[in-house]
């Protein structure tokens, strides 16, 4: 019973607000759908357009590797909100600020600013691609710094209506998630979150708020990580076990975010096993040494805990890890264990020594994050007997791969809990491999069967239309509202909408409420007459129902007022003066004052024969029928004069026949009959005279 | 009707006290700033004291000691106990601003008002916000908002907007709408018609030089001292403006490439710089921008010396030198012993960058002419020797043993209360526990030492268990497999990972420094020797205003913009308050309040206002025109019922009534003109009125001061004789207006 209800409730709003364009949201995966990599998610409802992320697929290259921003008229973008500094989610940006019509505003943290700006300059100088490929330099990305504006957690801004604010996303420094607030409909973008807490960020907050939609991404699909601490321990327990037997552990990571966790890990786990201080471990990124400045200085987006140790001494300040430039500083004599990036060994320092150390049983690689379909890390995973290098050849695969987790993304557990407690009727995955989002639906289907909500995966162009019930809310203030009215009564006001919201006050009121203000013009005109002021009184009267004489209270001149509105006063001997307020009824009645002014200081000092026009009805009628003809001609093209003073018609073959005398319309076609109907209607009312009643 | 809006001062208003008010919304009460002065005088908290348990919520604007230095206090004393709001800032640098109060204080004299544990507990049930951060309250105060915004003044400065029902009550005191070194201006002037506004007199009479030249004077006194061979004290604030002038000099010195050594010395002063360094989020667009591209932080020091210690300054060679020390008021802390070091040689400069505190030395030296002799209490805690160490030690004895007697005949109750129950052993270890306090003659010697364990003198409980040691039986129990263990105690927790990763202390104490923290953890016995004296008043003295708040003009011209329904004037001299409201009252609004100390004034907005859907059917007949962010309409309308009982509009069923016509827009005159010329019509003014062409005049009629909002309905005149001209320029002014 309950569900049928619910069903038709829905069916009657689809169908009554079908028709209503505004109300209809359309978000459009640009990237990210059904895929892992370049995030881009559009959306738009009632005429107000946000982008969610910019990134690039890590796994291509050139305008291959961007969202597909051709689906798109970026001058029509209002927010772009980029979540975090990832490449997936990040890199386009330059591209896309620089490169395309966007003229709207960008925001991100603090942090993913700072650190965007090394992140993506290291990513022009490390990509190897021809100059015609790149997407944008050095100089692009730069002058994107200038155009992004920074926002703080909870911050909330308006832009264009579109109101928005960010809540701790976990998964990297600065990492947020965006809630969009458009006319009341709510949108949250989780980005890349986490709701565990490590060892320097804060875990995702839970939205206090349930949005309308949620997108969320599906990485991990269906899969659990195992706890933290078992995670860490298989880690330095590999990464033990390898160089006491002589091994070389390699570990491509992403320069920033994860690996700075993993450093942390290491550099305690060092600092516990003195055994261990004569392997070196060496962190190969010039740009997470650059880096450390920003996690130095945006302490609060980072847990408690650590914001303490920053009390004692910096933990960033590793003790046991030394920072290599390039392999060619790189002695590789012994045990040593090396982090590098790029995290999907496409290229770079980390392939370069995993070319160098793939054939040798003794060494290992340790995966430590989620790798990109189609990179090289990916392909490891699966352990074949042999793999490609970088020169070409093929190398046998005999080092050991292991594969831990640590890369700050929701699994199963934590996706399907933060979507208990937040509850959102519809429910968006994106950034997820096609089977693993597959996989998550069904069991998110199962979850929340009893609720109704919608779980949509759309690919990548594939719009997903959705339409709300947005209730026009209006607050009626000040005089307006002195008595609450009954059902029945009118109301009528200004009705002043800002942004998505609407106000109705009486127009006296208005500059109380809002910036605007409204302005009285009063005008006073003055018209030479010499003639007597009685003459003027008596031709108003005849015209005018009101006219009220009395004398100005000051001096004593006669005054007469017309209707209330405009006021007629004898200046001087020769001059009279009117004046009134301005409003377009007031303006006609002056004017028509100031014709019979005019008219009767000419035709002084003869007195006017108060003699009804002869109207020659005949002549009349005729001068009628020939407008109404000649207006029939401009509506509708071909009009002919027919049999009994009738008028044919003739519209694309379609004939209808007009009786002037009655205003039947006789026509085989319904709409063209109506249509003339209403047409000669009109026509009728601004030809013949206002019979007097209708005044 | 509207929302109720009650607003009690219980402290600072017609005159410069600290700040404290209540702002009770819809019987919600609202305690914004909690503030308390450089003399800790518990006099002036008697309004708060009366309220304070009755608060439901506290609001903190700014981080200094008159927009909080209360809430330890009131939390402690007064049963204030209800959760605080403030930005991060204010939460992390008010409450170092406290402990180097309280370390001042402390060195002084018997400063027993509050303790640092008192200070940590108020501030740790303080709740954090950000800028623009929307916080829906919940419990009572349901459906009220607050949402704090950038002040300027103070790093963490805090406008607050409270919203109930559409309806904005604003608290906007020390703002400063000057874009400055480390902070932005702020946005106070983004809000406009708010329902009430409470802000402050404080700086009405004053107007300020530009900040260039400010500056440039500030730095030329500070450079002639020194090249003078003179030293140059600056007594600061704890935390708050002190950051600017650090920058200030930072910048002027490594443009010149200075060498004269700059001290900063509080007894937090490290810490504050710390905090500085993470808070860039707060700070200036400027300062934020030149981190994201360089990643240089504005506060990594490289000419000013961080001290926290007087004796580190005696160390230094004699020789020019700035020295930036707390408290501002000069009536403790390091800048009152350094002043009368160094008062007494001419060549000194003593330069004040804020009023002083009414009734403080600061505010004595300030007065003009500065006297020229001042009287001063030298006190020093020093530690207790001889006669006076044994009289002390006689009378913490004396004090334990009290206090030991009354715990035994508490437990003596305690005993027989229970004695008819079963007595397990683990009551003489209770018993223990109780009298840990106690202490034998000897232990009081060592002062961090004692672990007093002794129970009191032997007295025998009447009680049948007798007191004993606690005793563990430490043998462990066998069985064939060797010693039976406890599987669970061997599984590594996550907890224990964390713990072993976290330093020992919370998050308070571990930010704190070394050197304060021996200070007050030091048990040794002390006293305070206070000695008079009269300083000879020979260095210079200098008074700039580097206060950091909006000047007497431009809060004019703010309040004239925000342009309140009404405005609560607090804060600030009985002069400059009334100065302010004759003024408003002319130019802003006509509702303006300036209530006494404990008078509650009613604000409730006279508004009236319902809710109504609009229907769809309604909707899509009603054209917008659109006039800036506004997008205006005229609606005639039949008010029906919608399913859900709400009150909505329908489109009428019959013929609009005409209604009278309504010329919306606003029209300068100056705008106007420039806009007549460029119709090629001549005009000019003249005597008020504009004149166009030859014969047509237009006049505004009315209050034509009144800016912006405050106005009225616009009266326009237009005056002429019949001609084609009158018509056109007619023509040309409805083109400035929608009519509606």
């Amino acid at each position: 019973m309950a569900s049928t209800g619910q069903q038709t409730a829905s069916l009657k709003r689809r169908d009554s607000l079908v028709t209503r364009e505004g109300d209809q949201l359309i978000i459009t995966p640009l990237g990210a759908g059904n895929e892992v990599g370049r995030s881009c998610v559009y959306m738009s409802y009632k005429g107000k357009t946000v982008l969610f992320d910019c990134g690039i697929h890590p796994a291509y290259s050139g305008m291959a590797a961007l969202p597909y921003f051709d689906e798109i008229d970026p001058s029509t973008i209002d927010v772009l909100l980029v979540t975090h500094f990832h490449l997936d989610h990040a890199a386009s940006l330059p591209y896309f600020l620089e490169k395309t019509t966007f003229k709207g505003r960008v925001f991100m943290t603090h942090a993913t600013k700072a650190i965007y700006k090394l992140l993506l300059s290291d990513y022009v100088k490390v990509s190897k691609v021809s100059v015609e490929d790149m997407l944008f330099d050095e100089q692009d990305i730069l002058r994107s710094m200038d155009k992004i504006e920074v926002i703080d957690f909870h911050q909330t801004l308006e832009v264009n209506g579109i109101r928005f604010w960010c809540y701790t996303a976990g998964h990297v420094l600065g990492a947020a998630m965006f809630m969009v607030d458009i006319a009341g409909v709510r949108v949250l973008y989780t980005g890349d979150y986490s709701r565990e807490e490590d060892r320097h960020l804060r875990a995702a907050e839970l939205p206090q708020f349930s949005p309308d939609i949620c997108i969320i991404e599906s990485t991990y699909g269906v899969q659990l990580h195992q706890p933290r601490h078992i995670r860490e321990k298989r880690f330095t327990d590999v990464i033990h076990s390898t160089v006491a037997q002589g091994g070389r552990v390699l570990i491509p990571a992403y320069a920033l975010g994860r690996a700075q966790e993993l450093l942390l890990i290491l550099d305690e786990y060092w600092s516990n096993h003195p055994e261990l201080h004569n392997i070196p471990i060496y962190y190969a990124s010039p740009l997470a040494k650059r880096c450390m400045a920003v996690y130095q200085t945006y302490i609060n987006a980072m847990n408690e805990k650590i914001r303490n140790q920053f009390a004692n001494s910096n933990p960033f300040d590793f003790k046991h890890i030394s920072p290599l430039k390039s392999i060619d500083n790189f002695g590789d004599v012994g045990p040593s264990v090396v982090m590098a990036s790029p995290g999907g060994l496409q290229s770079g320092l980390s392939r370069q020594l995993f070319d160098k150390w793939c054939s040798d049983k003794r060494n290992a690689c340790v995966i430590p994050g989620y790798v990109v379909e189609g990179t090289l890390a990916k392909t490891i995973i699966n352990e074949p007997k042999e793999v490609t290098l970088m020169n070409g050849l093929t190398a046998p695969l005999n080092m050991q791969v292991h594969y831990i987790s640590f890369s700050a993304h929701a699994d199963y557990a934590q996706t399907s809990t933060f979507l208990k407690e937040l509850m959102p009727p519809n429910i968006l995955l994106v950034h997820g491999a096609a089977n693993e989002m597959g996989r998550l639906k069904q069991k998110l289907i199962s979850l929340f069967a009893d609720r109704n909500t919608k779980i949509i995966t759309p690919k990548n162009c594939q719009s997903v239309e959705m339409y709300f019930n947005s209730d026009k809310m209006a607050k009626t203030i000040g005089k307006l509202a002195e008595k609450t009215p009954e059902v029945g009564e009118n109301v009528s006001g200004l009705l002043v909408k800002k942004g998505f919201s609407y106000q109705i006050l009486a127009p006296d009121d208005l500059h109380i409420f809002s910036q605007l203000s409204t302005a009285n013009v009063t005008q006073r005109i003055t018209i030479p007459y010499s003639g007597a002021f009685g003459v003027i009184k008596h031709r108003l009267k005849q015209i005018y129902e009101s006219v009220e004489s009395s004398t100005d209270e000051e001096s004593g001149i006669p005054t007469l007022r017309v209707h209330d509105r405009v006021t007629v006063k004898q200046e001087s001997e020769n001059h009279i003066s009117l004046h009134w307020t301005a409003d377009p009824i007031s303006d006609m009645v002056s004017d028509s004052i100031v014709a019979l002014v005019l008219n009767a200081s000419r035709e002084m000092p003869k007195v006017v024969v108060e003699s009804e026009p002869v109207v020659d009805e005949a002549e009349e009628e005729k001068k009628a029928g020939k407008i109404i003809h000649a207006l029939l001609v401009s509506i509708f093209g071909d009009v002919k004069f027919g049999e009994n003073g009738k008028l044919v018609i003739n519209v694309d073959g379609k004939v209808a026949q007009l009786d002037k005398q009655s205003g039947e319309v006789e026509s085989a076609n319904e709409g063209l009959k109506e249509r003339v109907k209403t047409a000669f209607r009109r026509i009728q009312d601004a030809v013949r005279p206002i019979p007097p009643s209708a005044s | 009707m509207g929302t109720s809006v009650q607003v009690t001062p219980l402290c600072g208003v017609y005159n410069e006290d600290p700040l404290s008010y209540l702002v009770s919304i819809d019987g919600f009460n609202l305690l914004i700033d909690c503030g308390w002065n450089d003399h800790f005088d518990t006099s002036i908290l008697h309004p708060l004291s009366r309220v304070a348990t009755t608060i439901d919520a506290v609001l903190l604007s700014h981080l200094d000691t008159l927009h909080l230095g209360a809430l330890p206090y009131a939390m402690k004393h007064l049963g204030l106990s209800a959760p605080v709001y403030a930005t991060e800032p204010v939460f992390r640098l008010g409450l170092l601003t406290m402990y180097d109060h309280y370390l001042s204080r402390k060195q002084i004299s018997e400063f027993d008002l509050f303790t640092l544990d008192d200070i940590d507990s108020a501030f740790q049930n303080i709740t954090r916000l950000t800028y623009s951060q929307n916080y829906h309250m919940t419990g009572k105060g349901e459906g009220i908002v607050i949402a704090p915004h950038v002040a300027g003044h103070l790093l963490g400065g805090t406008v607050w907007k409270i919203t109930k029902d559409g309806e904005d009550v604003i608290y906007a005191v020390d703002f400063n709408h000057r874009k400055e070194r480390h902070l932005n201006g702020t946005v106070l002037e983004s809000f406009v018609r708010p329902a009430v506004l409470i802000t402050d007199a404080y700086n009405s009479l004053n107007n300020q030089p530009s900040r260039r030249q400010r500056d440039q004077e500030f730095l030329d006194a500070v450079m002639k001292t020194l090249r003078a061979d003179g030293k140059v004290l600056l007594p600061v604030d704890t935390a708050g403006r002190i950051l600017e002038l650090i920058l200030i000099l930072e910048q002027y010195w490594a443009q010149h490439h200075l060498t004269y050594p700059i001290f900063f010395l509080t007894y937090v002063s490290s810490s504050t710089i710390d905090y500085a360094k993470s808070f860039l989020e707060w700070m200036s667009d400027s300062i934020a921008k030149s981190f994201e591209h360089t990643r240089d932080n504005a506060f990594l020091l490289k000419h000013v010396t961080l001290l926290i210690n007087k004796s580190e300054l005696d160390n230094v060679p004699d020789g020019p030198k700035i020295v930036l020390a707390s408290m501002a008021s000069l009536e403790a802390g390091f800048s009152h012993d350094i002043f009368v070091e160094w008062a007494a040689d001419a060549k000194n400069l003593v330069l004040f960058t804020e009023r002083g505190q009414f009734a403080t030395l600061a505010r004595m030296l300030q007065s003009d002419p500065p006297p020229k002799a001042v009287k001063v209490t030298m006190s020093k805690r020093v530690p207790l020797v001889g006669e006076e160490l044994i009289a002390y030690e006689e009378e913490q004895n004396r004090m334990k043993k009290e206090e030991a007697l009354k715990a035994t005949l508490i437990k003596e109750e305690e005993s027989k209360a229970t004695i008819k129950a079963e007595l397990p052993v683990g009551d003489a270890m209770v018993i223990d526990a109780g009298t840990t306090h106690t202490s034998s003659d000897a232990a009081v010697m060592h002062g961090d030492a004692y672990r007093d364990i002794l129970i009191d003198g032997f007295v025998p409980p009447s009680s049948s268990a007798a007191p004993m040691f606690p005793f563990y039986d430490k043998s462990s129990e066998w069985d064939d497999f060797g010693e039976i263990i406890n599987p669970d105690d061997y599984v590594i927790k996550d907890e224990d990972m964390d713990q072993a990763f976290m330093p020992v202390g919370g998050d308070i104490d571990a930010k704190f420094d070394e050197g304060s923290a021996s200070l007050m953890l030091d048990t040794t016995p002390s006293k305070v020797v206070s000695s008079e004296l009269t300083v000879q008043v020979k260095c210079s003295l200098i008074y700039m205003d580097f206060e950091g708040r909006s000047d007497g003009r431009s809060i004019k011209s703010i309040l004239a913009h925000v342009a309140p329904l009404k405005l609560v004037l607090v804060h600030g001299s009985a002069e400059a308050t009334e100065h302010l409201k004759q003024h408003c009252v002319k130019h802003v609004c006509p509702h303006i309040f300036a209530p006494q100390i404990e008078e509650t004034i009613d604000v409730t907005s006279d508004l009236c206002a319902y809710k109504v859907q609009l229907s769809e059917k309604l909707m899509s007949n009603v054209l917008f025109k659109k006039l800036g962010d506004y997008e205006i309409a005229w609606v005639d309308a039949e008010v029906g019922k919608t399913e859900s009982d709400m009150l909505s509009l329908l489109p009428l069923s019959n013929p609009a009534p005409a209604h009278k016509s309504v010329l919306v827009g606003d029209i300068k005159m100056a705008d106007f003109k420039q806009f007549l010329a460029s119709k090629g019509v001549q005009v000019e003014f003249a005597g008020g009125a504009l004149r166009c062409g030859e014969y047509v005049t237009l006049r505004k009629v009315g209050d034509a001061s009144q800016k912006g909002g405050a106005a009225a309905i616009q009266q326009i005149v237009i005056e002429g004789p019949l001609s084609e001209e009158y018509y056109k320029i007619r023509e040309y002014l409805y083109s400035q207006f929608y009519s509606l």
